[in-house]
């Protein structure tokens, strides 16, 4: 369903993707994982366009993902994002939040939109919280909220940077626990996560990212228990044992 | 005072002429100026370079002339261009146009301090470039812009009296034709200076009603 092939971007003299390949199927959920600056949320800012790359081809459905084309639109309907700031709309209720790309716009008529946005926020587990704003909400309730609203699109696929990284420890649990659900109900899901237990239970995949290339990639629970390359296997010493690697 | 007292009876009622001309001037070239503005604003973030390049150009063109030559330049130039306008049209058209260079560089600022990643969530959902600013930028940008929006608007006000240069009999004009005529300065430039706080401190007062309204609910 997404394909990205021998896809390069620099920012400046700093050359961010060196040659990066991979293909997602429909249904696959593939956690990415590698240090921070390999280049993990740019390969997702390309594939929905909020990102130009130089060399290479991203296809999304057969379709180039091509940010200065009219086709970017339909793309970033089919395949949402959830940040790692949530970025939710502060001048508008959470429900509101929800509903702002049915109603605007696909052109979804105001009180279906609203039906089926009531039923993602019960999905996400914040029914009461419908008419409260963003700042109201704690970090991991904003999330959920960012979820139901990628949702909202009806995407085939979502895109998650980082989604539990700005959040405090007691409250990446409940975000999990919603995108557990999504991975359940087979939606396509591309996660960059440093969640190395998430990664391990939920994805078909890993990808192991440094410096711009996959280094090594494979069955998420094999990869991730007996990784082939030093320097993933350094990585994961590193995040699962913080202090010992020291 | 007693004097004061009478001379204000006899007087403000032809004032009250130049008040009505005064507002008039102020409304209408404060909406040519806010879309001028807003116009300018877009072009500046547009994204787009000549677009940019364009109003960077014109708006520094405005500012760096004086209105009052901006007035006469409309009033009396343009009819040699075969453009006649009366000295009202010719007044809110030259203050709208001045002003609007103010108005796009608030404007711009506002624009500008919306965090970023809003106009990826935006993009994110599929909106346009208009639909961001228009769903997304903009009704956050008004709660930063509104403050020195009022205080623009106070300045016009008070700078309508320009108009005065070009014959339109307004507040300032008004007192300084009964001043002449019956040499009651005193009286006259008390009651006039009386006349603009009257118009000011109440658009004071909105403005901090307003920045009150939009900042409670959100943030």
């Amino acid at each position: 369903m997404i394909h990205l092939q021998d896809v390069h971007k620099s920012f400046g003299s700093n050359h961010v993707l060196r040659g990066f390949s991979m293909a997602i199927t429909k249904g696959e959920i593939v956690c990415i994982i590698g240090p921070s600056g390999s280049g993990k949320s740019t390969v997702l800012r390309c594939i929905n366009g909020l990102e130009t790359y130089e060399g290479g081809a991203i296809h999304v459905n057969g379709a180039l993902v091509d940010n200065k084309a009219k086709s970017i639109v339909a793309i970033r309907q089919n395949v949402s994002m959830v940040f790692q700031r949530f970025n939710l709309f502060p001048h508008r209720n959470v429900l509101d939040n929800v509903t702002e790309g049915p109603v605007f716009v696909k052109g979804e008529d105001a009180a279906s939109a609203q039906r089926r946005g009531r039923e993602l926020l019960a999905r996400v587990g914040l029914s009461d919280k419908e008419s409260a704003y963003p700042r109201q909400l704690s970090g991991g309730q904003q999330q959920r909220v960012a979820i139901a609203r990628a949702l909202a699109m009806e995407p085939e696929a979502i895109l998650f940077d980082e989604p539990t990284s700005a959040l405090d420890p007691e409250l990446v649990g409940e975000v999990l626990s919603v995108m557990r659900d999504l991975a359940k109900d087979g939606m396509t899901m591309i996660i960059v996560t440093h969640e190395i237990a998430f990664a391990r239970e939920v994805a078909d995949r890993v990808i192991f990212m440094d410096q711009g290339v996959i280094v090594e990639q494979g069955p998420a629970r094999s990869t991730l228990a007996h990784p082939a390359h030093p320097r993933t296997q350094d990585f994961l010493r590193r995040v699962t044992h913080p202090i010992d690697a020291e | 005072m007693q004097k004061f007292i009478a001379d204000a009876a006899e007087f403000i009622p032809i004032l009250f002429q130049g008040v009505v001309l005064t507002i008039g001037l102020t409304i209408g070239s404060l909406i040519i100026s806010t879309l001028l503005g807003l116009v300018w604003a877009l072009m500046r973030v547009s994204g787009v370079w000549a677009l940019n390049g364009t109003a960077k150009l014109f708006v520094n063109f405005i500012r760096g002339i004086p209105i009052i030559v901006q007035l006469f330049y409309i009033y009396f130039v343009l009819p040699d261009l075969g453009i006649t306008l009366s000295a009202m049209q010719a007044a809110i058209i030259g203050l709208g146009i001045a002003y609007s260079a103010y108005h796009s560089e608030n404007f711009r600022a506002g624009i500008e301090a919306i965090d970023h990643g809003q106009i990826e969530a935006a993009q994110s959902i599929g909106m346009g470039w208009w639909m961001v600013m228009r769903r997304v930028i903009l009704p956050q940008a008004i709660r930063i812009v509104l403050p020195p929006y009022g205080n623009i608007m106070i300045m016009m006000l008070k700078d309508s009296s320009q108009a005065s240069t070009i014959t339109v009999a307004e507040l300032a004009m008004q007192g300084k034709l009964i001043a002449s005529s019956t040499f009651k300065n005193t009286s006259v430039f008390t009651l006039v200076a009386l006349m603009y706080l009257c118009m000011s401190l109440p658009l004071m007062a909105l403005v901090t009603y307003l920045e009150k309204r939009f900042s409670s609910g959100q943030r």
